[in-house]
């Protein structure tokens, strides 16, 4: 008879940079159970909301997550303007299509890198966030920073997109729709990802639903939940959208289906350029909201968003409740990660895409001879960078990128 | 008729009593007013069994003043969201657990727990959520009066000012 032996992972998980505590059971080398634990950063976010006024709740929301930020402040932002009675211009609703897309493909991007990551396949994760820095200078470009945008203000949009804007983003598409192609077709065709990423961490139609799966997880077990399709909130009423499923109900699934996405997020942003119409970045709202409650809801990269919100006639809200989406995904995990190797975990998990943290892109350099303090701007941060190892002799210019090659 | 018309109309075929409580907020939107407890068991077995709203998403808890609210939100094939609301009074908050119908309400009725100090009969065993173990006893955080200047994190003990005796004019000497 096996022996049953149960393994602590975590709090500190060796494949998350953000605190998760997994309680496995092992028969041999095969999971029969499995406990998942967070609450770890729990930050008593939705207690503070209460304290302060809408605009400041902005800034808070805004912090629930670092790559989805976008995505949490629209949904916070629709819920007070429903509250207030008042609709943004079409130009505003745009414009935060095209910061949530930009923010789908970052994040898909760096979901790619990570995964690549988990497997032992480091070329991709190479490949993947270098493609993703194309897409986080489009970000700073458009809202100022690589994370937090702060392109969403209560009524509109605090920031407008300038012709030459939209320039480099199309640039920047056309980059990264040359790459996708290489990815698609790696993750659709390369032997080694389908054997390694094939059959784990699977997840059924049935158990996606009963478990409340939401987005690419959904959605790569057959699911066709799209909340951008289902609520058509912002401006996705005009867009012309597909959804992407998949039937494979496992981490390859899920894989192909993120890819997919990538995809079709340059084609809403190519189509939200082509027809950007014109009008006021922000239409005003008064600073005291009416009585009332809203549930709002948001297609974050990782799946659907809801946000609540009871307004009690003051500047401050009575409640706000916010439901991210990888709250939503933890319950499927537990259920993935039953029959699978031990050595299958850190991807199952990975492949829903836990939210982690971003860093910031300006560092401040103290002086200890004059005491003085030198904030450097993301070119010469990338400057000081290349400087720094040439001096050691490694010039990154030097390197051939050998041509990229698929074992089919 | 709209998807949203013809959940009032099920919900209200089955039970005419809520005739003026199930209303249509907006568009994909539809609110069954405060239940007590025992009305609510039977309302939510009707809408999961019987009424096709099989997909769970969150439960909101809320603080009513005396009573505390919980607000379940299910959606059906339609994708109409429908904000089905549950009240206990704050001195014996008792609800029961949903887990048997929706499995994945579990964490979210141990924030319930947790953060509002509900008491949910036939909650599934396990870790609490999300509050840390050395939490002080008895203090639900997002109740109202629950003031967060008032915790010492170092020793972490809730320590609210004493009351003052409105005969003394409320001034310290």
């Amino acid at each position: 008879m096996n022996q049953r032996i149960t393994i602590p992972i975590g709090p500190q998980h060796p494949s998350l940079k953000e605190p998760g505590c997994f309680t496995i059971t092992l028969e041999g080398e095969k999971v029969v159970s499995a406990v998942v634990g967070v609450g770890y950063n729990h930050r008593g976010l939705e207690k503070a909301c209460e304290a302060r006024t809408y605009i400041q709740d902005m800034y808070l929301i805004e912090r629930v997550c670092g790559i989805c930020s976008h995505t949490h402040s629209t949904a916070f932002c629709q819920a007070v303007e429903a509250l207030a009675g008042v609709e943004i211009s079409r130009r505003a609703a745009y414009i935060r299509v095209i910061m949530a897309e930009l923010e789908r493909l970052h994040s898909h991007l760096l979901w790619l890198g990570v995964a690549g990551h988990e497997i032992g396949f480091d070329t991709l994760l190479m490949y993947s966030w270098r493609d993703r820095e194309k897409v986080l200078d489009a970000l700073a470009l458009l809202g100022g920073n690589r994370v937090n945008y702060g392109i969403n203000t209560i009524g509109g949009v605090r920031r407008d997109i300038s012709p030459s804007e939209c320039e480099q983003l199309r640039s920047m598409l056309d980059f990264i729709e040359e790459e996708d192609k290489y990815f698609i077709d790696l993750a659709l065709h390369e032997s080694t990802l389908a054997a390694r990423l094939g059959g784990i961490g699977r997840l059924s139609y049935e158990d996606a639903l009963r478990l409340g799966a939401v987005g690419p997880v959904a959605r790569a077990s057959g699911v066709p939940t799209d909340i951008r399709v289902i609520e058509k909130y912002a401006a996705y009423d005009e867009f012309p959208m597909e959804v992407i499923t998949d039937e494979h109900s496992d981490v390859f699934g899920r894989a192909v289906v993120r890819v997919k996405e990538i995809m079709e997020s340059i084609k809403l942003i190519r189509f939200a350029l082509d027809n950007l119409p014109d009008g006021e970045l922000k239409v005003n709202v008064p600073r005291r909201i009416p009585e009332g409650e809203v549930l709002s809801r948001t297609e974050a990269p990782r799946g659907e968003d809801i946000h609540y919100v009871r307004s009690n006639g003051t500047d401050k809200p009575d409640r706000v409740r916010v439901r991210a989406a990888s709250e939503a995904n933890w319950h499927s995990v537990a259920h993935m990660l039953e029959g699978d190797y031990l050595a299958d975990v850190p991807i199952i998990i990975a492949a829903i895409d836990p939210c982690y943290s971003c860093t910031d892109r300006a560092i401040v350099l103290d002086h200890r001879d004059t005491g003085c303090q030198q904030v450097l701007d993301w070119e010469a941060l990338r400057r000081y960078s290349v400087d720094f190892y040439r001096e050691r002799g490694f010039d990154a210019k030097s390197i051939k990128i050998p041509e990229r090659k698929i074992i089919r | 008729m709209g998807a949203e018309e013809r959940v009032v109309a099920r919900i209200l075929e089955r039970f005419p009593v809520l005739e003026g409580r199930v209303f249509i907020q907006k568009q994909q939107r539809v609110v069954v007013d405060y239940l007590v407890r025992r009305d609510f068991e039977k309302v939510l077995d009707f809408l999961a069994h019987d009424a096709g709203f099989t997909t769970f998403h969150l439960v909101i808890g809320v603080d009513n003043g005396d009573a505390l609210g919980f607000i379940y939100v299910l959606s059906n094939e339609e994708n109409v969201m429908l904000l089905l609301k549950e009240k206990a009074p704050k001195s014996k908050p008792y609800i029961s657990s949903v887990c048997d119908i929706f499995p994945n309400a579990l964490w979210h009725e141990r924030e319930l727990v947790d953060l509002f100090g509900a008491v949910v009969e036939n909650l599934p065993p396990g870790p609490r959520y999300p509050l840390p173990d050395l939490w002080p006893a008895g203090n639900y955080p997002m109740r109202k009066e629950w003031n967060p200047a008032y915790l010492d994190k170092k020793t972490m003990t809730y320590n609210p000012p004493a009351a003052v005796d409105p005969a003394e004019g409320g001034e310290s000497k």
